[in-house]
Order: C-alpha cells, then sequence, then structure tokens
C-alpha cells in the first residue's frame, strides 16, 4: 500500500507520514512548551480561518482577540537555480526518486538528493522558517505563528509536495525538469510519432462488429476487500481538529454504500436486455 | 425498415433515424442541407413507440449537425479542362451528393459532409435505464450498431458498479468546482475493455462532435479518452442516484461533498479553501491507485532460472522491467530501450506511446507499494532488471502479482507459474483403436499410455514425492519452475491407484475441446495415434468427410461435396449417432438423404422401412425425387383418408417397403400407429418445423424414434442456419442424440439465457463445440463448393393441391371439357386457351381462380403452392438472401403481395404492367441500393422480364410456368446476369399430376412441340383432339 496513503489520513493522534512527524518534530523543538500548547488549542478552536499557499509564500488569516484577523506569512529561503540544478542531477540519478515522485509519494530519503546542492528540502531548525505576524506580539513565532505552523503539517499530509513549492519549484515543474532531463541524455532519437490527426476510418462509422466480453456475461461482484475505495486506502484529507474520526467514517460509509450499489447493479445486470 | 441511430452530445444522446427512400442527389447551399434520408421527429417518436424503444424520460427535441460519409454524385467533370483554359474554377460543378447509409459499402476513398439530422435527446441520467433495456446481442435490423455498443458499454458499467472500480474526487471545471464519482479503469481487464471499446466504436455516435475537426481527422488517443469521458458520465450519473449520503458524524467539508456527490449536478459550493484542499487530497489518492490513460503500462517480467547456469545459480531468478501494450499484453518493450529513447515517442509493435519513460516510472512507483523488494531494483538511474531471491519470487506469484495488477501495473509470470491449469500436474496421453476395433462404438475401451506431467515434463511419481519433499513451495523439475500444490498431489497419486480406463468417448471429447481433464486432472497432451486420428478428425469437421460413391442403384450423379455428404451420413450412422444435414437450399439434400438410403439398402443393411416426415407441401416433391433418383427403393405415403388406421394395418401396408412419408400433422395425429413400429430409421425434412419444443408437433417428432423399442437411426435435414438459432437447438439435438444437451432445463440456463440474452460467446463457443460434429452444413458461397456448383443451378420445386385446389380443377375440368367437345371447331381454341389459364390460376390458388380480390382469413391454408413457397422464402430469408418472384398474372402478384407483406412485416414491391415509370425504377433502385431494403421483389413476367437489372438476388421463382421456356429464362437473366457474384438459384414450382406437370414434361421432351411454343404459335392448339387436350389437362 500507498505509503503517502497509508499514512496520511490517519487520525491526528495516530502514525503520520514522516514528512508531517519531521515538520512537527520541529516545532516541537521549541523551547517555550506553553506557548506550543496555547498554539495547539488555537488551532484545534479554529482560530486559523484561512491558509493560502501563493509560489513561494504561505499566507494565513488568524483570528485573534482583535476584531481583525491577523495576517500570518510563511517562507522559506528558496534555492537557486544552480542549487535546483544539483538537485536534479541527483534526482535523475536514482529512478525510485522520479517513480515515487510520479506516483505521488514523497521519497524517505529526499533530503539525500538535497545534499547533492548542500542544501536541504526541510528546515532543520524552527528559525530556517521565516515568518512574520501582524500581531503586536513581539515574540517570534507569536501563538499565531504556531497555529499556522500546526496546520501546515495537516496540508502537508494531503500534498507533501508543497514543500518543494516554498522551495522554489512546483511537483509539475519539477517533473518536467527531470523529463527534459531524461531527454537530453538520450542515446537514441526516439521514433517519429505522428501526434497529428489520422483520417477518419469510413467503414467504421456505422459498424461494430464485436460480440459482449464474455467476461460482461455474468456480473460478478468485488471480492473481500477489493473496491477501489479499499485499495486506495485511507483519504489523504487532513482530519478536522473537531472530529477527528469524520474521515474514518466517511470511507467506512463509502465501503458499505459500494457494496450496496454493487448488489444493486448485479440485480440491474440480471434483470437488464430483455427484448420486449 | 428504418433504423434508429444515436449521437453522443456529452450530457446525453441523441437518437435518431435514417431509412432509405428514392432522393435525388443534393447541393449544399450556403448552409448544410438536411440528411435526405432522416426521418423527422414525429416520425422519429411513432418509430420509436412502435418498436416499444421509446423511453419513459421526456425527450427532447434538438437538430445537430454529422459530418458523414458521402457518396459523390457530380454527374461529369468533363468541364475540367475548359475551366483550367478559362483560368476559373467558377464552371466547376459544385459538390453534390447524398450521404452513405449504414449497410451500404463504403467505398476507399470518400468524401465526409456536413447534414444536419431531427432527433430527440434524451439526458444523461436517464440514459442508463434506457441502454439497460437494449438487446446485447442477436438480430435487430431496426437497431444502428452504436446502440449495441452503447448497451455493452453500460454492462460494463454495470460490471464497474458491481465490483465497485470507482473513486468518488473533487474536480475544477472551468470556474467551479464539483464533486464526481470516477470509474476506476487500472485493472488489466478493464483496461484492455477500454482499448477494444474505442477501437470499436462506431465511429457515427461522435460523427456529431464538433463537426468541423471530425470532418478531418481523428486521433486514436483522444478515442479512447473520448470512451473513457463516456464510461465516466454514465457511471457518475448512475453512482449520483445510487448514492445515499451519511446522516450525521461528518464535518463540513466531508458533509458538503458527499452531499454533492449525491446531487444531480455535483457543484461544490461555498469554503473555496476547502475545496481546493478536497481537490489536491482526492487527485493524491486517485494517483496512488491508478495512472494516466495511456496506450501501454510498466510490466514486470519473471524470469526462472535457466537450467544452463547450473546448480550454483539454480535461484537465481530475475525480474525485468518495461511497458506492455494495453491492448495486447504480449507487446513488449524493455526499460532498456525505453531509457534510451527518453522521452521521446516510442512505438510498441504498431502502437505508438508518448513519454514513454515517465510512464515506466510512473508505473514503478505504484508498484513499489506492492511489491517492496522493488526498491532495491530502483537505485540507479536507468533500471532495466534485477535479482530476486526465491522467497521474494513465491511473494509476487502468490499475492503481490495480483495486487499490482490491480494498481495497473502488468506482471509476466512463466507459463507454469501463471495460475492456470498448465502449471499444474496433468496428462500425458497416447492412444489409438486397438487392431480389432473399427472405431465405431463410443464406449469402446481404446489401447492407451499415459504419464504423469508437470511444467511440460513427464514426472513420475517418485520423482513428485521427492519435489513434495523440499516442502519449498517453488520447485524446479526439469528445468521448468512450478508451484506445487497438495491437494494437486493427492489428486495425481488416487487417478495412479485406481489405473482408469480410456474410452473413445473420452477421445472424442478430448480432441474437441482445450484445457478438458481426465479424473480431474488436466490433460496437457493427448497423441492420438494414425487410426484414431481418421477417427476424430473426421468426428470433429477438421476435415472434410471422406467421400463415398452414389450406390449402385442410384440413378443420377452425385457433385462431389454430395458424395462427402453422403460419406459423413454413413459415419455417423455406424457410430450410432444422429445426424443433421443442413446444407444451404438448393445444394441437394434430398438426393444425399435418397443416395444414403440407397446404400443402405445395397449394403443390405435395410432391414426395415424408413419413416420421413416432411411438410405435406413437399411430399409430393420426395415422391417424385425418389421415383427419378432412387426407383430401387420402394417408397408409400402415410397420408389422405385411406391410409391405415391400425398398428396392424400399418404393419402389413408396410411389407417389403423401404420408405414411407408422412407429414408433421398426420405424425401427431397417428403417433400410437407410428409409434409403435419398429422404424429402422426416421428423417426429419425441414426439421425446423420442431424449433418449438413445447408444440405437440414437436414432441411426437421426437417421440416416434423412441416408441418403437428398436434401435433407430435419426436424420434431419434443414436450411436453415439451426447452429444460430440456440433457441431451436436442443429440441433438434434432443431428436438427434438426447444425451448432447441435457434436459431442456439445464439447457436453458447453461445456454440459452447466456447466450441470446448478453450474446455470451464462450457459451456459445461450447454449444458449437457440442453440437458441432451432428452438424454438417455447406453454403453454397463456400469456395469448396462454389466451384462444384454451376452458375445457375435450376430446382424444380414440386407441389401438390389442397382439396379445395383439387376439388375446384377436377370441376372446372369436367364442366368445360363438355362445353369444348360440343362447340364448334372455330370457337375451340378460345375455349381451351381460356381452360388452360384457368388451370394454371386453380394451381397458383382458388383465390385466384375465383376472382375474389382481398385476402382471406385462411388464405395460406387454401394453396398446396402457397404454403411450399412459404417454407422457401422462410428459409432463403433467414441467411438473408434476396429473390425475384415472377408470375404471368398480375392479380395473383397483388394478392401475393397483399398476404405476403402481412407474414413477413415488411414492404415487398410488385412491379407489373400498370406501374409507371418512375415507380419502377423506385422500386428497382430500392431493391439494388437500399441496404435494408426488400429481400422479395414480385414481378409481373410481361413488365418486369426484360431490361432490368436486379443482381441483387440470388434466388428466381418462378410460380407459375409459361409455354415458353425462353420467357423464363429472361426473367431470369434479371438476377443472373453480369454484375452477379453469387450462383443464382431458379425455383421451378410445378404442381404434380397437374397440367403443369404436362406442360413441364412438354417443355422437356417434346422438342418439336417446345418449338412450337417458342414460336409463340398457340395454333397446335386447336388442333389437337379433345382426347389430348383431356390428357393435357386432367389430374393424375
Amino acid at each position: 500500500m500507498n505509503t503517502l496513503n497509508k499514512k496520511a489520513g490517519q487520525d491526528a493522534m495516530g502514525e503520520q507520514p514522516w514528512w508531517v512527524a519531521q515538520w512537527m518534530d520541529l516545532i516541537n523543538s521549541y523551547r517555550y512548551k506553553r506557548r506550543l500548547e496555547r498554539a495547539w488549542a488555537y488551532m484545534h478552536e479554529g482560530h486559523v480561518l484561512s491558509i493560502r499557499f501563493e509560489g513561494r509564500r504561505v499566507h494565513a488569516r488568524v483570528q485573534g482577540t482583535g476584531k481583525d484577523p491577523y495576517k500570518v506569512k510563511l517562507w522559506l529561503d528558496t534555492l537557486s537555480n544552480e542549487d535546483w540544478g544539483y538537485v536534479l542531477d541527483a534526482l535523475s540519478q536514482k529512478a525510485r526518486w522520479t517513480a515515487q515522485l510520479l506516483a505521488g509519494v514523497m521519497p524517505q530519503d529526499i533530503e539525500r538528493a538535497f545534499a547533492a546542492s548542500g542544501r536541504c528540502l526541510f528546515p532543520w531548525e524552527l528559525r530556517e522558517v521565516r515568518s512574520e505576524c501582524s500581531c503586536p506580539d513581539k515574540a517570534n513565532p507569536c501563538k499565531h505563528i504556531i497555529a499556522v505552523y500546526y496546520l501546515m503539517g495537516d496540508r502537508f499530509s494531503e500534498d507533501p509536495f508543497v514543500l518543494f513549492q516554498l522551495r522554489g519549484r512546483t511537483r509539475q515543474q519539477l517533473l518536467d525538469q527531470l523529463a527534459q532531463r531524461r531527454i537530453s541524455t538520450t542515446t537514441e532519437q526516439g521514433v517519429k510519432v505522428q501526434t497529428g490527426m489520422l483520417p477518419p476510418q469510413a467503414r467504421r462509422t456505422w459498424s461494430y462488429g464485436e460480440d459482449m466480453d464474455p467476461e460482461l456475461v455474468v456480473i460478478t461482484p468485488a471480492l473481500e476487500g477489493e473496491l477501489g475505495v479499499d485499495e486506495a486506502g485511507p483519504l489523504p484529507v487532513a482530519p478536522d481538529p473537531h472530529n477527528p474520526d469524520a474521515n474514518h467514517l466517511f470511507l467506512h460509509h463509502l465501503h458499505e454504500q459500494g457494496q450496496r450499489i454493487g448488489r444493486r447493479a448485479m440485480g440491474q445486470a440480471m434483470g437488464a436486455n430483455i427484448s420486449p | 425498415m428504418s433504423l434508429l441511430h444515436a449521437l453522443w452530445d456529452g450530457d446525453g444522446l441523441v437518437l435518431w433515424a435514417d431509412g432509405w427512400c428514392l432522393v435525388d442527389r443534393q447541393t449544399p447551399v450556403d448552409q448544410p442541407l438536411m440528411h435526405p434520408f432522416t426521418l423527422g421527429r414525429q416520425d422519429l417518436r411513432h418509430c420509436l413507440t412502435s418498436r416499444q424503444r421509446l423511453p419513459q424520460a421526456p425527450l427532447q427535441p434538438v437538430d445537430r449537425l454529422l459530418s458523414l460519409p458521402s457518396r459523390d454524385l457530380r454527374r461529369s467533370r468533363r468541364r475540367r479542362g475548359r475551366s483550367r483554359e478559362n483560368g476559373s474554377g467558377s464552371e466547376w460543378e459544385v459538390w453534390s451528393g447524398l450521404p452513405l447509409l449504414a449497410g451500404e459499402a463504403i467505398p476507399e476513398q470518400c468524401q465526409w459532409w456536413p447534414w444536419r439530422i431531427e432527433g430527440l435527446k434524451l439526458a444523461l441520467a436517464d440514459l442508463p435505464g434506457w441502454l439497460n433495456g437494449l438487446p446485447l446481442s442477436g438480430e435487430h435490423p431496426d437497431l444502428g450498431d452504436e446502440l449495441r455498443w452503447l448497451a455493452h458499454l453500460q454492462r460494463w458499467c454495470l460490471s464497474l458498479m458491481a465490483r465497485g472500480r470507482w473513486l468518488p474526487v473533487a474536480e475544477a471545471t472551468g470556474d467551479h468546482c464539483y464533486a464526481r464519482w470516477q470509474p476506476l479503469l487500472n485493472r488489466e481487464d478493464d483496461r484492455y475493455r477500454l482499448e477494444t471499446m474505442a477501437l470499436h466504436m462506431p465511429q457515427a455516435l461522435l460523427s456529431g462532435h464538433d463537426p468541423l475537426n471530425t470532418l478531418a481527422c481523428r486521433r486514436p488517443e483522444q478515442q479512447r479518452l473520448q470512451v473513457a469521458g463516456i464510461v465516466a458520465a454514465l457511471l457518475d450519473t448512475q453512482m449520483r442516484v445510487a448514492f445515499t449520503p451519511l446522516e450525521v458524524g461528518l464535518d463540513d467539508l466531508l458533509d458538503s461533498w458527499q452531499q454533492a456527490l449525491a446531487s444531480t449536478e455535483g457543484r461544490l459550493g461555498a469554503n473555496a479553501d476547502g475545496v481546493e484542499r478536497l481537490q489536491m487530497a482526492t487527485s493524491h489518492w486517485r494517483q496512488g491507485v491508478t495512472g494516466q490513460l495511456a496506450p501501454a503500462r510498466a510490466c514486470l517480467e519473471l524470469q526462472a532460472p535457466t537450467p544452463q547456469q547450473g546448480d550454483q545459480d539454480d535461484n537465481h531468478w530475475q525480474l525485468r522491467f518495461g511497458l506492455q501494450a494495453a491492448i495486447d499484453p504480449s507487446l513488449w518493450l524493455d526499460a532498456e530501450a525505453i531509457w534510451a529513447a527518453g522521452d521521446n515517442a516510442i512505438h510498441i509493435g504498431e502502437i505508438p506511446v508518448e513519454k514513454p519513460s515517465q510512464l515506466l516510472l510512473e508505473g514503478l512507483g505504484r508498484a513499489l507499494s506492492a511489491f517492496e523488494p522493488l526498491e532495491r531494483g530502483l537505485e540507479g538511474a536507468t533500471p532495466s532488471i534485477m535479482d530476486l531471491t526465491p522467497a521474494e519470487v513465491f511473494v509476487l506469484v502468490r499475492t503481490a502479482s495480483r495486487r499490482l495488477r490491480d494498481l495497473g501495473v502488468g506482471v509476466k509470470l512463466p507459463d507454469t507459474l501463471s495460475g492456470g491449469l498448465a502449471g499444474r500436474i496433468g496428462l500425458s496421453i497416447q492412444a489409438d483403436l486397438s487392431p480389432e476395433s473399427q472405431g465405431f462404438s463410443l464406449g469402446e475401451s481404446l489401447q492407451w499410455r499415459w504419464t504423469l506431467m508437470i511444467g511440460g515434463q513427464p514426472i513420475t511419481l517418485n520423482q513428485l514425492e521427492r519435489l513434495s519433499a523440499q516442502k519449498s513451495p517453488l520447485v524446479s523439475h526439469g528445468g521448468q519452475w512450478v508451484e506445487l500444490r497438495p491437494g494437486d498431489i493427492k489428486t495425481a497419486e488416487k487417478f495412479c491407484l485406481e489405473e482408469p480406463r480410456f474410452s473413445l468417448e473420452d477421445a472424442l471429447r478430448l480432441a474437441g475441446n482445450d484445457l478438458e481433464t481426465l479424473q480431474r486432472l488436466p490433460v496437457h497432451r493427448f497423441e492420438a495415434g494414425p487410426r484414431l486420428q481418421q477417427v476424430l478428425e473426421q468426428y470433429h469437421h477438421h476435415k472434410q468427410p471422406d467421400p463415398l460413391p452414389a450406390p449402385e442403384g442410384f440413378c443420377g450423379q452425385l457433385r462431389s461435396y454430395q458424395e462427402r455428404g453422403l460419406g459423413w451420413l454413413a459415419f455417423l450412422y455406424r457410430f450410432g449417432q444422429g445426424a443433421c444435414l443442413a446444407d444451404d437450399m438448393g445444394l441437394g439434400k434430398t438426393i444425399q438423404l435418397l443416395a444414403f438410403l440407397q446404400y443402405l439398402k445395397v449394403q443390405k443393411e435395410l432391414q426395415r422401412p424408413v419413416l420421413l416426415v416432411c411438410p405435406t407441401s413437399v411430399m409430393t416433391n420426395w415422391g417424385r425425387e425418389a421415383q427419378q433418383f432412387t426407383p430401387g427403393l420402394r417408397v408409400i405415403e402415410h397420408y389422405g383418408s385411406r391410409r391405415p388406421s391400425t398398428a396392424a394395418a400399418l404393419a402389413s401396408a408396410l411389407c417389403h417397403v423401404d420408405l414411407v412419408l408422412t407429414s408433421y400433422g398426420l405424425l401427431q395425429r397417428d403417433l400410437a400407429i407410428l409409434g409403435s413400429y419398429g422404424w429402422q430409421g426416421v428423417v426429419l425434412d425441414e426439421a425446423q418445423a420442431i424449433k418449438n419444443s413445447t408444440s405437440k408437433q414437436s414432441a411426437a417428432a421426437r417421440e416416434v424414434s423412441r416408441l418403437g423399442q428398436k434401435p433407430c437411426f435419426c436424420i434431419a435435414l434443414t436450411g436453415t442456419p439451426v447452429e444460430n438459432r440456440v433457441g431451436e437447438i436442443w429440441p433438434l439435438m434432443n431428436f438427434l442424440n438426447p444425451r448432447v444437451l441435457g434436459e431442456e432445463g439445464f439447457f436453458r440456463q447453461r445456454y440459452r439465457l447466456p447466450i441470446e440474452r448478453y450474446g455470451d460467446m464462450a457459451s456459445l463457443r461450447d454449444l458449437r463445440r457440442r453440437v458441432g460434429p451432428f452438424i454438417l452444413r455447406r453454403l453454397k458461397t463456400d469456395q469448396s463448393i462454389i466451384s462444384d456448383l454451376p452458375e445457375k443451378i435450376e430446382l424444380n420445386e414440386w407441389c401438390g393441391l389442397s382439396d379445395e385446389q383439387r376439388r375446384l380443377y377436377s370441376k372446372t375440368v369436367d364442366d368445360t371439357l363438355e362445353v369444348v367437345a360440343r362447340a364448334p371447331l372455330g370457337e375451340r381454341h378460345g375455349q381451351v386457351l381460356g381452360l388452360l389459364t384457368k388451370l394454371k390460376q386453380i394451381c397458383n390458388h382458388p383465390a385466384l381462380a375465383l376472382q375474389e380480390q382481398e385476402v382471406s382469413q385462411d388464405f395460406g391454408r387454401r394453396s398446396a403452392k402457397l404454403q411450399r413457397l412459404e417454407e422457401i422464402l422462410d428459409e432463403l430469408m433467414a441467411v438473408g438472401d434476396r429473390a425475384l418472384l415472377f408470375t404471368q398474372f398480375a392479380r395473383w402478384g397483388h394478392l401475393l403481395k397483399q398476404y405476403l407483406e402481412q407474414r413477413f412485416q415488411g414492404d415487398i414491391p410488385f412491379l407489373h404492367g400498370g406501374s409507371s415509370k418512375a415507380e419502377r425504377q423506385g422500386m428497382v433502385d430500392r431493391f439494388q441500393q437500399d441496404p435494408r431494403g426488400p429481400q422479395l421483389f414480385l414481378l409481373s413476367l410481361k413488365a418486369g422480364g426484360v431490361g432490368l437489372n436486379l443482381t441483387r438476388a440470388s434466388h428466381v421463382i418462378h410460380i407459375d410456368r409459361w409455354w415458353n421456356p425462353a420467357v423464363e429464362n429472361q426473367a431470369t437473366d434479371r438476377a443472373y446476369r453480369i454484375g452477379q457474384t453469387n450462383r443464382v438459384m431458379v425455383h421451378k414450382f410445378i404442381t404434380s399430376g397437374s397440367l403443369e406437370e404436362n406442360i413441364d414434361r412438354m417443355i422437356r421432351e417434346k422438342a418439336r412441340l417446345a418449338e412450337d411454343i417458342i414460336g409463340g404459335r398457340e395454333g397446335w392448339l386447336a388442333g389437337l383432339e379433345i382426347n389430348d387436350i383431356k390428357e393435357l389437362v386432367s389430374l393424375q
């Protein structure tokens, strides 16, 4: 089962994907534990009104004691193009990294690729995470910022590639550039594939001479645990702090509905296609 | 008949219909023209209603533009030269033509033009229910193939829902985000289905989609996505209805999502931030289990250690990476070639694949989650192969391969490990007939040797035990790796202990099917010795039956396929198996059967009489043919009021008789008497008469051979394609060989329902394999037959008279002859001519002679000739042939038209002297061109006998005789002329014992008279003595 999926959606108390855990460790390394607790509660009470990733920055609105929400900004130092060049070189040396990134999985050892540039993907220390808050509190990070930190952990579980974005490349850019590299290192010219239009096949305008696939004669149900929702695993939507069980509940409901709808479809298939 | 079509409209289906009519070529002016063959909305609705296909949901009237292949009908291009001189294109004739219809031959080079159609649109939500009601198979001349394709697609959707192959997602379309149910087409079989459905989709279904674009060209890539889009739309709309949201317990985001999933439109509102998260999360969720819909997928190929590597290296398993084509898993491209190409497009076989390396990497990324050892193999930049330990191989074979396939990653295992019977312990068998056997009894034991076999290698029981002692799930034997299953070992041990026998019946079964089992062991190899092989091949029609020359005493020539037919009848007779000779009409089933009976007689095997049951209408024909070809057979009819009425009377009547003819009706009535007699054989002619298994007629025919307490061979003759009519095959086999298909209830469940309702080819193939040995059907179009046939085959269709015809005929003869005898010589000529005409009319139908204008209730029963005609038409229409019917009586034509249109439920044109020129041209064009046009064309001999070109017909029927064979031949040549690609069958109806037979004999025998007749001079009639006239017209 997919590592992302296996771990991502489990409730906040349970096992987290490694990149979320790493992010949480970073916050929890903060010395002022009281402030952490308050921020945690703050987040849970829903004070963080919104989080948006805009380019390389995170913009959040946090409802404080004042009338207007405070504006919080978070960002990381981006990698230079040269640094990214090293990272891409390193990434393309190991097929598994590209493979996992393409399949939506954050490789466990991704930092080793970043080490090639002397940089890293994850911030190692809290002070690498730059932040600003419009609140009057002088301390940085203030509890608003930490509340946003916490919530970002959830976001990482939904989309780990946000981290790349904060470092200056979206996942798609990264994948495109990796593909570019594969082309530039090819030893052979690929064949020329006609990508344009093909002439229509006039003979097939009207006719369909095939018999029905014999496998569709008797419509069979899924085996236990083989519904698509079962295979896909937990839903990587960050759980609502007020209702940590909702994801699980919904998946269970989908599973039951899947079985019920499956039986219904079989019934329809059995009664169907009787010519009047 | 109009044909219903469908056009995919993105959010629904536009229904429209076309039907052939006579129109002039069309020239588009400034905007696309109306499709000249399309039905107006009113007619369309009417057509849907009358065929009970009108959806219950509301239909929305719409107009659409279709781009369709069209016939260019510009009359000339002579002006080309001149226009070049003028330097202007203005004198080029503008395009004009007609759209091509379904069923018309589409030329290699055709043009695509836009045509407007009127249609009725069925909304997406109402579509699945309507599609569920469409037939999945069978002949439905009113439904376009698009609809069958859609019905198959919908059935696939039902299967996807039954198997839970979907995921709910949130997706942005335009400015909004929608909750959708998306099909998961990641499994191998579903991906293959998508490829084949896309490949075979009738393009008319999408011909309205962006007409300007389709006018030019289409991309195969696009087609796959379009079909996936239709599947998605159908699935989505059904899931929305079926899904019930959870009532309580969800947070706001999930709740808004599930509410949208259950709503009709599915739009996700409000909470923009949350919707965006949902979109991202569900996209990752989906990526974890399925990739993009590409023409190929990543594939892992397991390679077993090769024996050459020696014992030390015995565990050197390897896993190769590559891409596999979705439409054909055997097409494979190695990873090395893919890395070499980078992301440049490549071909796998003929199939172009774009971004191959990304496709491979993406698949490998998903594969990692299902088979962890793979991680080790992906450390390099361009990996193409890795080693596996035996333990890892076992995990891959037993569990991971299945999971990988579910994720859309192909897995190729060595044949012996891929889970089929091929890798299991089984048998290798060699057998032959014992020297003293002739191979003619099913139960007889054969001489045989067997060995156990695994992975394609023989194995002894000892070796097997030694292997199983290794306690390893995968073992190597003779260089092949196999999976040992404890259950299989037990079965093999049991088999070895029992030492079973092996019968000819077993051999026939093994030779007919692949992957058969014997005592629960799969038979991997079966070798028949030369003598047994002969029997098997003949039995399974793997070769043509051995011919048997015409027996002594058979007066006539057998064509070579008829000799083979005779040989085949004799072959199954030796086996004690019933045979169904189902040759195409006109190939001479009657002759073959008569030759067979004569053969039995010559062999001194015809000890008791044979009962032949046929429709009354052909009884005369049988008598005539027997007289002609096998005068040595003594034939009587069990027919008429003076037939024996007790078993004893029957027995004494049958003394020294060889063949007894009776009708189905009488068989049913006299079953007690006929059944009590110990027939040597029972033959059913026109055996489709017993197709309705619940009818008394069918039951009587099936019983009569079993009541007699004596061995009795069974033969059925029919010209209809029995093997294609699943419903009709059970009574036939029940008559011939009741064991083959078992009880009717079993047959219905096992074969009839799956095949008729779902078009299940696997069941149909199995059924054909079972009944195949007992049915011999040759078509007149078969290459081996066609060379044997003359281009024009003349058949005499002998028929009798009904009681009414007989009475009327005799009375007319008696009355008129009296008058003629008393009349002065000068008037005699006219009176005789009048008599002859009237008698010919009576032979056709009493209604004709009695000047009736309307078709009476019992019209069909009043004429024996008409009954015979209907049988012939039934038969030729069933195989899709077309026929011309000529008559010399226009009124007979009108009556026939009225009656046959009712009987066959369709238009039947009649071309006669009163038809206008335009009407004639219309009828001829329609018959020649309309792809779904009439199969029968009535013509009056005088009006239709010359000048027309009707080569689409391969049958010509002369329902009544003309004095002049040249006139008949001229009419026949309407069909038999340049452009005719088939053999033409000419059916000449002759009422036996009547004037018609005498005319026929005169034409054949009395050349001088015939010449008189040909000369058209009928003066000879006047010269006839009254006795000659009497001889000419009297009933015999």
